[in-house]
Order: structure tokens, then sequence, then C-alpha cells
């Protein structure tokens, strides 16, 4: 657990409002047999399928504490049977985008040198089709309100982990910022810079959503023990 | 679905989905604990007296009844949905009143949708017995069989159909259309302000091709078409959308049991519940592969100690189902491990009670549209071993929620596996469990329903296509 330090938390001057958003899963029209196949249906997708299957699949599978990262990591080892190129794709962490373009981008990067290395696995049959869906989304609000630190914990403690996803994963998105919804509160509001660094520091891919709200919970709470 | 009900009738009592077929058991072994007379063959005897009628259904439940499974959170996500949507309304049509999964979904849904103030009505088309063979002939031959579309059945579909488009209204905000029976209602658009969506619970993957395009003309023109999972749909130029069946937490199938119900039925089926279980539920249908199950259980056995409970139906209403039940038998021969329990539709409890004894589920099927089933096993924690086919693999992950297989021998190992390490088993299980709540209960079937019916509005209002 990072150290803290003692900072004193300031009274927000505005507050946090939790929403949480939710999803609608479209079947796309692109499909692909083999991995030349993906490659050139990642360059041209819409943005949405690459969101859904990146950021979106870690909320459809945010009880999974090990081994699942996106949906073109999973479908290289299982449908494709090439792990070194699974393991490439999953290492991908959404986090470090702020939009879904640069996402693409390092996508199409590792499958193209991949195929390029391997030329010979471009062409081979997949066992399954990978099918290119997308999300529609709708955002909500929740009946949570944070006007202060405990009120923000309390939130934490208790909105669902679909409104957790929303702030802390997909905000990078929409603030087009490495950060996310509570630590830019955080550090604005209540001027909890290195609590809010703290947070962003989570690690999502070991940890289960339910863990990374616990995670989040234990850093505000040692910070208002302070 | 099962195109048995021609009364049109809009009452619906909630039913139970079950393996369907006579009352019969096969009994191959004594129990060491407690059992109905050891050592006596099952079929020699009749059913407990528990379960050779019907029992009443219980009343639908209330949204408020699921906060404990899915939380205050999704519940209140629900409302939300369903507030801006406040006195719009909704018609669902499909062809049966009660047997099926369409039915039996419906029967839940409809209530729930109408407690968000989105009030729901269902109807049911009416038709001779020559439509319910045409239908059930298209439904056979979009799922690939082979069959010879002739004029008069097209003559008979369309008939019906016109029938039910003049008697029927279309005031409602959105109307769904379940599955091919009543897809020509869609003719009724132009007429009216609603949203047409077409809801296929059929595998469209390889379908007849005259029937397909038969009826493909008339699909395209909704606004919207829903397949159970990606692989199921077709190149369309409307939206489609996925929406995954699902199951409800609060049905006889699914709710939670007390141990003493588990005991109990286990003791009336001769289950030993002091030595591994490993199960399969399913119909006694080819495509299940029980006598696969029967064989890789076998592989196992000389490795772990485990009995195999096979628990299903369609042996009685069903000839093909009694020569495939025989088979199963002669595959088990003499070991006395092996206990074939041929149910009534009705045992949807003791279904779950046998489930919930369970060590292993397996879900063996060659072919598989979503497989319900596996969804039961994951929301009962059970680790789950299922073959690589039809919705499957939207279910199990392979390793994290359940293992998937494509052999007997694939099959045999992991039940070897899964008994032997039970920390790995219960990793799988408790994923499984979670994965069902996040995908595939009512309450998310409620969602996706309120969301697309949002959506279309949405789009709507943004083409400013209509008031």
């Amino acid at each position: 657990m990072p150290d803290n330090g003692k900072q004193q938390p300031r009274k927000p001057s505005k507050p946090f409002y939790f929403n949480t958003s939710e999803h609608l899963l479209r079947i796309g029209r692109q499909k692909a047999c083999n991995l030349s196949e993906l490659l050139q249906a990642i360059e041209t997708c819409p943005e949405d399928s690459i969101f859904q299957h990146t950021f979106r699949t870690l909320q459809e599978h945010h009880f999974i504490r090990q081994g699942f990262s996106n949906d073109f990591g999973h479908w290289s080892v299982f449908a494709c049977n090439e792990p070194a190129l699974a393991e490439q794709l999953a290492s991908v962490d959404v986090r470090e985008f702020t939009a879904i373009a640069g996402l693409r981008a390092r996508m199409v990067e590792i499958l193209g040198q991949y195929l390029h290395n391997n030329p010979q696995a471009g062409s081979r049959p997949a066992y399954e089709p990978f099918y290119f869906c997308a999300s529609d989304i709708v955002v909500l609000p929740t009946t949570f309100k944070a006007d202060s630190l405990k009120g923000f914990l309390d939130g934490i403690h208790q909105v669902s982990v679909h409104s957790i996803h929303h702030h802390f994963i997909e905000a990078r998105l929409r603030l087009h910022l490495m950060s996310n919804d509570f630590s830019q509160w955080l550090e604005e509001e209540t001027g909890l810079e290195r609590v809010a660094d703290s947070i962003e520091k989570i690690d999502i891919y070991t940890n289960t959503m339910e863990g990374v709200r616990l995670q989040i919970a234990r850093i505000i709470s040692q910070a208002m023990n302070n | 679905m099962t195109p048995d009900n021609k009364s049109g009738t809009t009452t619906a009592t909630p039913v139970e989905d079950s393996p369907s077929a006579g009352p019969q058991t096969e009994r191959r072994k004594a129990p060491s604990t407690p059992g109905p007379t050891p050592g006596r063959r099952a079929a020699d005897r009749p059913l407990p007296a528990s379960v050779l009628t019907p029992p009443v259904p219980p009343p639908p439940p209330h949204l408020d009844d699921y906060q404990g499974i899915v939380g205050q959170g999704q519940l209140d996500a629900l409302r939300f949905l369903a507030r801006e949507l406040k006195g719009k309304t909704i018609k669902m049509v499909n062809s049966t009143a009660v047997g099926g999964g369409v039915a039996e979904m419906l029967n839940r849904l409809v209530p729930l949708l109408s407690e968000l103030d989105v009030p729901t009505h269902w109807d049911v088309i009416t038709g001779g017995n020559d439509f319910f063979e045409v239908t059930k002939a298209f439904h056979n031959a979009l799922h690939g069989s082979a069959y010879d579309l002739t004029e008069a059945a097209r003559q008979i579909f369309l008939m019906y159909n016109e029938q039910n488009r003049e008697r029927m209204q279309f005031g409602e905000d959105m109307v769904v259309v379940h599955d091919p029976q009543p897809v020509a209602l869609v003719r009724s658009k132009e007429k009216t302000h609603a949203h047409w969506v077409w809801r296929c619970h059929i595998d469209l993957s390889n379908p007849d091709r005259k029937v397909w395009e038969f009826l493909r003309p008339f699909v395209e023109q909704f606004d919207a078409a829903i397949f159970s999972s990606q692989s199921f749909a077709r190149q369309l130029p409307i939206l489609q959308y996925l929406f995954y069946p699902c199951i409800d937490p609060l049905s006889e199938k699914n709710k939670e049991l007390p141990d003493s119900v588990v005991q109990k039925v286990c003791d009336e089926f001769g289950i030993d519940r002091s030595r591994p279980i490993v199960t399969q539920v399913s119909r006694f249908d080819r495509l299940k592969d029980p006598v696969g199950v029967v064989q890789a259980y076998k592989l196992a056995k000389k490795y772990v100690d485990a009995q195999l409970v096979l628990a299903g139906g369609g042996a009685t209403d069903d000839p093909e189902g009694a020569v495939v039940l025989q088979e199963v038998k002669d595959a088990a021969a003499d070991d006395p491990d092996i206990i074939i329990l041929d149910l009534p539709p009705w045992c949807a409890l003791e279904i779950n009670a046998i489930q919930r004894a369970s060590t292993i589920v397996v879900q063996k099927s060659l072919k598989e549209g979503f497989g319900l089933t596996v969804t039961e096993a994951l929301w009962k924690g059970k680790p789950t071993i299922a073959g690589a086919v039809g919705g499957i693999p939207n279910q199990i992950i392979h390793k994290l929620t359940g293992v998937l297989v494509h052999s007997v021998e694939g099959c045999a190992f992991q039940i070897r596996y899964l008994l032997t390490h039970p920390e790995f088993a219960r990793t799988i299980g408790t994923n499984g469990h979670e994965h069902v709540r996040e995908n595939f209960l009512m309450t998310t079937n409620v969602k996706r329903w309120l969301l697309l019916f949002r959506i279309l509005e949405q789009a709507r209002a943004q083409r400013g296509k209509k008031p």
C-alpha cells in the first residue's frame, strides 16, 4: 500500500455525482476466421467495436481476477492457439489510452508485427470465428452523491461495480486524461493529490472490480484516518 | 418451441422449463445412504408420489424480490432506465402461451416490465394444425434440416399471419415479434408509430436457403433484430442486437433450496451424497450425447470414485427419445453407480436439487442452442464441463468460468481433473456464478429490453422521422 502522507482534505466545493453506464450489445457486420482477417477488421471496424472488445469486455468479466484482458487476446489463444500473440495482446492496458484511436493502433501494431514474423499464422483457420460487436451506451444517474470525503467513501462502498467501472476505467475516454473521475475529483476538490495518484495506480488486471472497489475504499479510509 | 397452443389467450401462468418425458426412472445401484428399496431396479418401481403430479405454480416474483440477488444498484438502474419510458407501451407477440422457453421467459418478463410502469401486453397468435405443422417444419428447416418448401406451405403461413394481423391492434410504442411464426405481422408496421423488433430465439447460422429467403423480406422490414448469440445472426440491413437467454433465479428450477430438500430428493432417487456426483441434465437426445457422457464417466472412473446421474426426459413423448434412453441404458450396462432418471416435465424442483447436490455438472452437447442447463449449473456455482458448441462458449470461458471439451476423452480428463483439484473447481464455479449474475439473469433481460427501447427512441428523435 503506497504511503499517502498526511495530507489534510479540503471541503469540496462541488459534489461528486455517482453515475453508471449500461450497455447494449450490437452485433457488427465484420467477422474474422483467421488472424489476417482479424487484423484487417481491427483496422477498419468502428471505434465502438474496439471499445466493446477491450474496455467493455473488462466490465462484462469484472469478476475474473486473472487471465482475462480483452477479447482479441482471448480469441488468439483459444481459437487460434497462438499463446505468444495472446500474451502480447492481453498485456495492453486500456488505461494507457485516452482515445480509441491509440488503442486500435497498438493492437494493429502488435498483430501486424506478429504476422510479419509468423506469416504462416495469418491464414490458419481459427477454431471458431471472431464476431465483431459494439456497445450502445446509456449513462444513468445513481442515488448517490458525495459532498464530503466521508460521503464519497460511502458512495464507493455502495454503488454497483458498473458505476466503479464507469468512473474508474471508462472515464479516461471522456476526460482524455491519464486519470479517472475519482482521482480527478479528489485532487481538484479535496486537494488529496497523493491519494488521487494511489488510486490511479491500482492494477485492474490482477483485481476483480470488487477488489478495485475495496482498494479505493482502503486508500480513502487511510487518508481520512491520517 | 412447441406449437401446441392455439387458443390466442393472453393469460399466462408461470411454467417451468423442464426436460419433457414420461415418468420413469432407472436406478442402477442401491445407494449407500438411506434410499428407497436398496438393490431394486428403479424401473421396476413407481416414481416417488411427490413427482407424479405437477405442483401448483407459485406467483411470479416482484422486482424487489431480486434485491438480495442482484443488489439495489441494479434495481435502481432498471428504475432509472424505465423512468424516461414511463407510460410507453410494449406488445410482445409469440405463438404459444404455455410450454417452451419463450413462454416461460415472457411469463416473467411481462409483469416485471409492467411493474416498472412500461405496460407490456402479450398476444399469442392463433392458427390451425396446418399452420403449426408448417411453422414446425420452418423451425426445423431454419435449424438446417432439409425441407421442401411448397407453395401450399407458403400460402398457409401467409393466410394465418394475415388473419392474426387483421385481428390484432398495434397501438403500442414497441412491438416485439418472437420467432418466425408471426413474422409477417410486420406488414402492419407502416400503419403504426411503433418500433418493430424481431426477437429470433433460434440458430439461423445454417438455415434452409428457400425457407430463409421466403422469411427474409419480412425480417428486413423490422427496425431491429435480436439474436441469442453472435453466431446465430445473419447479414441483414437492419440493426442487430445480442440478447443472451436468461434464467430466473427465483424460479423453482433455480431458487435456493434448503439442504433438507436436496437431501430428500437425493434419497428419493437413490443418489449418495457422501460420494462425488457427476450429473448431466438434458433430454435423451443424441445431440446431447448422453452415451458420450457415460463413456467419459467410465474412462474417468478408472482413476476416481464417482456416481453418474443422467437426469432428463423425452423418452415417452418422443419415439427417438425412447431409443436414445435404451442406448444409454445399454452403454451403462451393469455399472451400479450410473443413475438414469427419466423425469416428467414438471420436476423443476427435483432438477434444482440434483444440480445442487452435484459435485460436477456436464453438458456434453454435440449441437446446442444457448444451453440454459449450463446457465443453471453455473448459477448454482457448479464446476461445469461442456461441449464447445452453440451458445455454450458465451457462458463458459475455458478454464475461467468452466471448461470446454471437444471429445469423450477430453470430458473424461476434465472429470478426473476437477474431482482431484477442488480448489480450481471451486474457483471456476464461483466465477461461473458471477458470470451468470452479470449476464444471464432475468433482471439483465429486463434491462436489455429497456435499453433497446430507449436507444430506438433516441435514434428516432435524432432522425426526426416520426412523431
